[in-house]
């Protein structure tokens, strides 16, 4: 009860939602206690539509994981996601009085609320302010400048922000449990923290963390987030692509892409068909395979190229070493690491999150990099800003929402 | 007792619009010429939404058409070669039947400094018929400014073929030519909307757009903007344009207008003027118009575009618009930049250039023919397309709308007649929909890229 070492991540994803509760061991690791989850209803891409359904799944999955982990939740960590998310880069920069040379907190303090005085519609609130590097005088690869002597200090950040009121949506239906909540995460950043190690971070890594209804991405380059974002089409749009075109429920539509959907075209023999059984084992009717995996492939093609058209622009596109890192519940369609692969003409890795202490060997599956994420990206930023107080932990997202 | 109190802010008001109102404005003479089928009811929709001071002159074969339209001139085209009915699709029988009404639409015309040249191109009488107007205009001395459509790409190849090669034309000989793409003017509109309300809504764009461009050249400024600074918003070679118009008259009127601007989907958000090398910002509003508010206008559109983007800025005082602020923003990108502009007044060159159109059509039906053959055969080519790999038979696009035997129906080929194809958006029905790069990606992909399953 009100342990301190305790982090809990919430997801509220389009298909699911995911509570995590982990104990942060200390040294850096975490151990996982218990999961939580139901199948979501009343979320559409990545948002809540219907509020008093998703409250209720919410409810749910709450007492599921206290159940099992034997915890009582008191605040949480939530993921968001969304289209209405959007990011840039942005440079704050303070002069240092010559009297003064010598850089100290106050100073990045400073620059930092100077990137921030970028205007973002009146409606957005920030989301993360994501340091990237610092300079000294012009001079790069200074990590901490405190300390240094420089008449000018820079500091660029990646900056993500999103319409408040969607957001507090969200935050709404949380608090509402009642539950508080300790901040709030862009859903692919997450993602990013469980499926990439610091060495990846360096080399230049591309996380798609392709989900139920939406694709979040973050991309680093040396170490750093240079891009992030959200496209609101997901694994739903696939079943409802299946759905539409061939005529069939939901349901079916989403047991047909999981069983037999793949990616890969003219695998297929000439008029191969796929038996649907009903829901009584009754042998309904035949649906082409290749028909199927047009569709499949298609919306999957096109994603990606929305993906990259919107990420080649940045120079450190062509730059990332360890290359593409696909994660999320869509990654376990067959044939997408060879589509994502022609596509984006670099290295792909199907990945999810690694074993770690606790009851994970059922978790490490690419559905939960986002939820077991969040716990991981609660536990560094806990261990990052241990002088925060209880108090000041609980009312500083909130503060940040309001502030423009 | 009631003019002490309640009069009073009447009559601040009059007074305040009193010096606009008494200055003595020329008003240019201006012709708006709708030609074919989209265009007359381009020209009603003007007429709707409040258009003033110009003349409308609708120009059409078709006579039922013709009749119904609002406008003051009624120009029938070609009434012995099409009898009354519209061009079938094909722009040779829509210019030869403006060919016998050209000294009809020169009185027509006549004295008009500028003139606008509505059409909708692709079909018969908007293609074959505007670049002859075009250069008719010219011959008078005017100033034209050609404000076409093209067609949506589900209305088959060789419409898009037609439209591109009148527009080529058009390019030549117009002045300037504004360019709406049917297919991102359908993002204007919920999926879900009648196809009557798309075909409004569109025609409303281009009115705002020519309202717009009226009152910069045609109201005096308090920065002024001129016709020429218009072309310089629009030269481009291959241009695609960029407009955007808003207008709001709440408390944060100069923010919301602009916000309103650039969420036209002709704007992509904005994104597309990060592309333009010179952005035509014009701002209206009544005498309560600030300096602040234009320049937060402009601080805010600077963000938007890159610093060596040339901006051209108008502001004008009109006391019609009450409360309200309007922005109307016109660029275009292309990729290169203009080769064989047609310099304002050179008489040489326009004879030339009057020439051209019937040079041009003259091998018009051998390439048709050639563009029929290929419609299949191109198919396979289709970059969209998953490469190396067959496609079911089912999967091949859907036949082209207008080719073979339908364009003989003569006028059911009109714009207006044709169908959306009837998609939904399933599951995705009641939530926002997710648009991106001017495609609704609700919609399957498959359908989208115009294959049947």
């Amino acid at each position: 009860m009100g342990r301190d070492d305790i982090v809990v991540g919430l997801e509220i994803g389009t298909s699911k939602i995911c509570v995590v509760v982990a104990e942060d061991q200390g040294d850096g690791t975490i151990k996982i206690l218990g999961v939580g989850q139901v199948a979501s209803r009343g979320v559409r891409k990545g948002e809540i539509v219907d509020f008093d359904t998703a409250q209720q799944c919410l409810h749910d999955a709450l007492v599921d994981a206290e159940q099992k982990s034997d915890i009582e939740i008191e605040s949480v960590f939530v993921g968001i996601s969304g289209s209405h998310i959007s990011s840039f880069n942005s440079r704050g920069i303070v002069t240092i009085p010559e009297e003064k040379g010598e850089i100290d907190e106050e100073d990045i303090e400073s620059a930092k609320a100077s990137a921030k005085e970028v205007s973002i519609p009146a409606e957005n609130a920030f989301v993360h302010q994501i340091l990237q590097h610092y300079y000294v005088d012009g001079r790069d690869g200074v990590l901490n400048p405190v300390g240094i002597f420089g008449s000018k200090l820079e500091a660029d950040y990646h900056i993500v922000h999103g319409i408040r009121n969607r957001i507090h949506n969200t935050l709404r239906c949380v608090k509402e449990i009642p539950l508080s909540v300790e901040d709030i995460v862009l859903n692919g950043l997450a993602s990013a923290q469980i499926v990439l190690d610091q060495e990846q971070k360096n080399l230049g890594a591309l996380v798609l963390d392709i989900g139920g209804g939406t694709t979040d991405y973050v991309m680093y380059h040396d170490g750093a987030v240079r891009s992030s974002g959200v496209l609101a089409v997901g694994g739903d749009h696939i079943t409802n692509d299946i759905s539409m075109l061939l005529k069939m429920p939901i349901a079916r539509a989403e047991r047909l892409k999981i069983t037999e959907g793949s990616v890969i075209l003219g695998n297929s023999l000439p008029g191969e068909t796929v038996a649907l059984k009903d829901e009584t084992g009754f042998a309904g009717r035949e649906i082409e395979r290749e028909k199927l995996n047009t569709i499949i492939h298609m919306r999957m093609r096109e994603t990606f190229e929305i993906l990259k058209r919107r990420l080649e622009n940045d120079s450190a596109f062509g730059y990332l070493g360890t290359g593409l890192h696909i994660t999320g519940g869509c990654s376990l369609l067959k044939g997408i690491d060879n589509l994502a692969q022609e596509v984006f003409g670099m290295e792909v890795t199907l990945t999810h999150a690694p074993a770690m202490a606790g009851i994970t060997s059922a978790f490490e599956n690419p559905q939960y990099s986002t939820a077991i994420g969040l716990v991981k990206y609660a536990q560094a930023v806990r261990a990052e800003i241990p002088a925060e107080g209880v108090l000041t932990r609980i009312f500083n997202p909130l503060k940040r929402l309001f502030r423009r | 007792m009631p003019a002490t109190k309640t009069n009073d802010n009447a009559m601040i008001e009059i007074n305040r619009s009193l010096p606009g109102a008494s200055a003595p404005i020329e008003p240019i003479p201006v012709k708006i010429v709708g030609i074919g089928g989209a265009g007359s009811s381009a020209l009603d929709r003007m007429l709707l939404d409040g258009v003033d001071a110009t003349d409308l002159v609708a120009v059409n074969t078709d006579v039922q058409s013709l009749t119904a339209s609002v406008a003051a001139q009624k120009i029938q085209l070609g009434n012995a070669l099409t009898h009354g009915l519209g061009a079938g699709g094909d722009p040779e029988v829509g210019m030869q039947a403006t060919e016998v009404a050209l000294p009809a639409i020169h009185e027509a015309i006549e004295g008009a400094k500028i003139v606008f040249l509505v059409a909708g191109l692709g079909g018969g009488t908007g293609s074959g018929a505007a670049p002859l107007i075009a250069s008719a205009a010219r011959d008078d001395g005017a100033l034209v400014i050609g404000i076409v459509t093209l067609p949506f790409t589900f209305e088959g190849r060789r419409r898009g073929l037609q439209a591109r090669s009148a527009l080529d034309q058009l390019r030549r000989i117009c002045h300037s030519v504004i360019v709406f793409e049917n297919d991102r003017m359908s993002e204007l509109i919920v999926p879900k909307a009648g196809i009557q309300q798309a075909f409004i809504q569109a025609d409303h764009c281009i009115s705002e757009c020519i309202r717009a461009l009226l009152s910069m050249v045609a109201r005096p400024g308090v920065i002024k903007v001129g016709i020429d600074e218009v072309f310089t918003a629009l030269k481009n070679r291959d241009p695609q344009c960029v407009f955007g118009h808003g207008e709001s008259d709440g408390d944060n009127r100069a923010h919301e207008a602009l916000a309103r601007a650039l969420k036209n989907p002709l704007m992509e958000r904005g994104k597309l003027l990060e592309e333009a090398a010179n952005v035509l910002v014009y701002i209206a509003g009544a005498s309560s118009l600030t300096l602040a508010e234009v320049e937060m206008i402009m601080t805010e559109l600077n963000r938007h575009i890159k610093e060596r983007t040339q901006i051209l800025l108008g502001a004008s005082i009109d006391a019609r618009l009450g409360n309200k602020l309007t922005v109307t923003i016109l660029s275009s990108v292309g990729s290169n930049p203009p080769q064989e502009y047609v310099p304002l007044s050179l008489p040489g060159r326009q004879q030339p250039a009057a020439e051209d159109p019937v040079a041009q059509s003259a091998s018009m039906p051998e390439r048709q023919i050639e563009i029929i053959e290929s419609v299949v055969s191109v198919v396979v080519d289709e970059p969209d397309l998953p490469s190396k790999t067959e496609l079911p038979a089912e999967l091949i696009p859907a036949e082209p709308k207008s080719n073979g035997a339908s364009s003989k129906k003569g006028k059911e080929i009109h714009q207006q007649d044709l169908q959306f194809e009837n998609v939904s958006r399933g599951r995705f029905e009641k939530s926002e929909p997710t648009i991106v790069e001017g495609h609704d990606l609700d919609v399957p992909t498959i359908l989208r890229k115009g294959f049947r399953v």
